[in-house]
């Protein structure tokens, strides 16, 4: 029985093949430094390089500067960096329980060891933030506000736009969490009021694991965190200040990049609009299929609007552990379980004292028949406590 | 923990902490304190799979593997041993708390 995966919101699975094509294929052949040296191989890495930096700009801020996209690990690592480069001795931060770990304890760490306050803002019953609330917490000291742009619990869509404009009113940096929306749904800092835009290659961007980034705005000022080698003014004593370098120390994972390069271009080829069409439309399958068991809770997902593919649920009188095991072992069907690394969402949901929830989420190679044969397993393992 | 007047250290989650002290008298007494009145040769099967992976690995087997050499779904495995294969076949089979094979 070949595995029907639904654990794309975790790292997005298979990858089309011109990824793992060209991963192979530019790594054989310039698998080196790139821009470090002047031989061929070395400028043809830079120039894929720039042409990725190019590429996520345009999905991200159109027309903005291409060395203000950043390369790192993934959003965790991104998110340390600016989270951790803005934030000053006695300043505020809000954001809100909808944030996973990677946001959740760099504050947490920040605020333990007495650089920061922060106030958390919590989501309605449909799993929105509300903006009004936002603006409620920001006060005179606040230095920023992080959303993320589209829960990895529930699948809700935030309204960035809205909180955008507030924190311009306010005068205070809005930095959004797009990992799990990134090369989904749109994103254009300009127009949604967004300064520093966090995402992470290896799921909706179709790239592999071990890449992510950052754009920056202009003035915003993250300050470096970690330092090293560039490759550029190699004298220097300092940390070299200007992007891409700020935030970019030792040699880039090509063959991360490369496989970015190459899931962007797939992304555009297909269309991203046609492609979360196609998830929703499973999505929305999937959601009304599991709810006629009357055993089954969905948790937020009452319509395809501001929803991306991620369905959480539990099944009455199970662990969700339990249905992840069965649906894995019974049905060869993989999923995630637990608290997702987002505990606040699952204690304000209740769903914390039952261990967390089931979570299935759609990529682009999923199949009618996936969802079906899904709906169906969810219904047998439903049928054995009623 | 105290099953039918014999005492058993078990751990803060109702494991044994003393696998060594497990028997067929060990098992039954567990399953019943766990509602399952006799242990049949579904559940026999089961136990001694995770039984003798332990004693020759010292972990517990995946479930996968106690399914496919047992050839018992996991859904009927459940049936079987309500607590699942963990809180329930684990510890009728004596083991410690698994570290999260199963």
């Amino acid at each position: 029985m070949k595995m029907i995966y639904l654990d794309n919101a975790a790292t997005s699975f298979p990858k089309p093949d011109v990824v793992y094509d060209f991963m192979h294929d530019f790594y054989r052949e310039n698998g080196v430094s790139p821009g470090r040296s002047g031989f061929d191989a070395s400028l043809k890495a830079e120039e894929l390089v720039m042409e990725t930096r190019k590429l996520l700009t345009e999905l991200f801020h159109p027309g903005g500067n291409p060395n203000r996209l950043t390369f790192s690990y993934n959003a965790s690592d991104s998110l340390n960096m600016i989270i951790q480069g803005l934030a000053e001795k006695g300043d505020h931060v809000v954001y809100t329980r909808l944030e996973h770990n990677s946001v959740l304890r760099p504050l947490h760490h920040l605020h333990a060891d007495g650089v920061i306050e922060v106030t958390q803002v919590g989501f309605d019953a449909r799993g929105y933030v509300s903006p009004a609330e936002i603006e409620g917490a920001i006060r005179a000291n606040t230095k920023m506000v992080v959303v993320n742009h589209c829960s990895n619990v529930l699948g809700t869509i935030q309204p960035v736009e809205e909180i955008g404009r507030i924190c311009k009113k306010a005068g205070v940096f809005f930095v959004v969490d797009t990992t799990q929306s990134a090369g989904v749904i749109p994103i254009d800092m300009s127009s949604m009021g967004v300064d520093v835009v966090v995402f992470t290659g290896h799921k909706c961007l179709l790239g592999p694991t071990g890449i992510g980034g950052s754009y920056v705005g202009e003035g915003v000022p993250v300050r470096p965190t970690r330092f090293g080698g560039t490759g550029v003014r190699s004298a220097q004593e300092a940390h070299i200040e200007e992007y891409p370098y700020r935030l970019e120390c030792g040699t880039l994972n090509m063959v991360g990049v490369a496989g970015l390069n190459a899931g962007i271009k797939w992304l555009i080829n297909e269309g991203i609009d046609v492609i979360h069409d196609r998830e929703m439309r499973l999505w929305d399958r999937l959601r009304k299929g599991i709810q006629q068991f009357e055993n089954v809770v969905t948790y937020c997902a009452d319509g395809v609007e501001h929803h991306s593919p991620v369905l959480s649920f539990n099944i009455r009188n199970f662990e969700a552990a339990d249905v992840g095991t069965l649906l894995d072992v019974d049905y060869n069907i993989a999923c995630r379980t637990g608290l997702q690394c987002a505990p606040g969402v699952h204690a304000l949901l209740g769903t914390d004292k039952v261990h967390g929830t089931v979570r299935l989420s759609i990529g682009p190679f999923n199949t009618d028949d996936h969802i079906e044969q899904a709906i169906r397993a969810v219904g047998e393992i439903a049928g054995m406590r009623k | 923990m105290e099953i039918d007047g014999r005492a058993f250290e078990v751990d803060d989650t109702g494991y044994l902490t003393d696998p060594s002290i497990w028997s067929d008298d060990v098992a039954g007494l567990i399953a019943r304190h766990d509602g399952i009145p006799v242990l049949t040769e579904p559940h026999w099967a089961i136990v001694r799979c995770i039984r003798r992976h332990w004693e020759e690995k010292g972990t517990a087997p995946l479930v996968r593997s106690i399914c496919q050499t047992t050839g018992i779904k996991l859904k009927e495995l459940y049936e079987l041993f309500p607590l699942g294969p963990s809180k329930g076949a684990c510890r009728v089979a004596g083991l410690p708390k698994p570290d999260g094979c199963v």
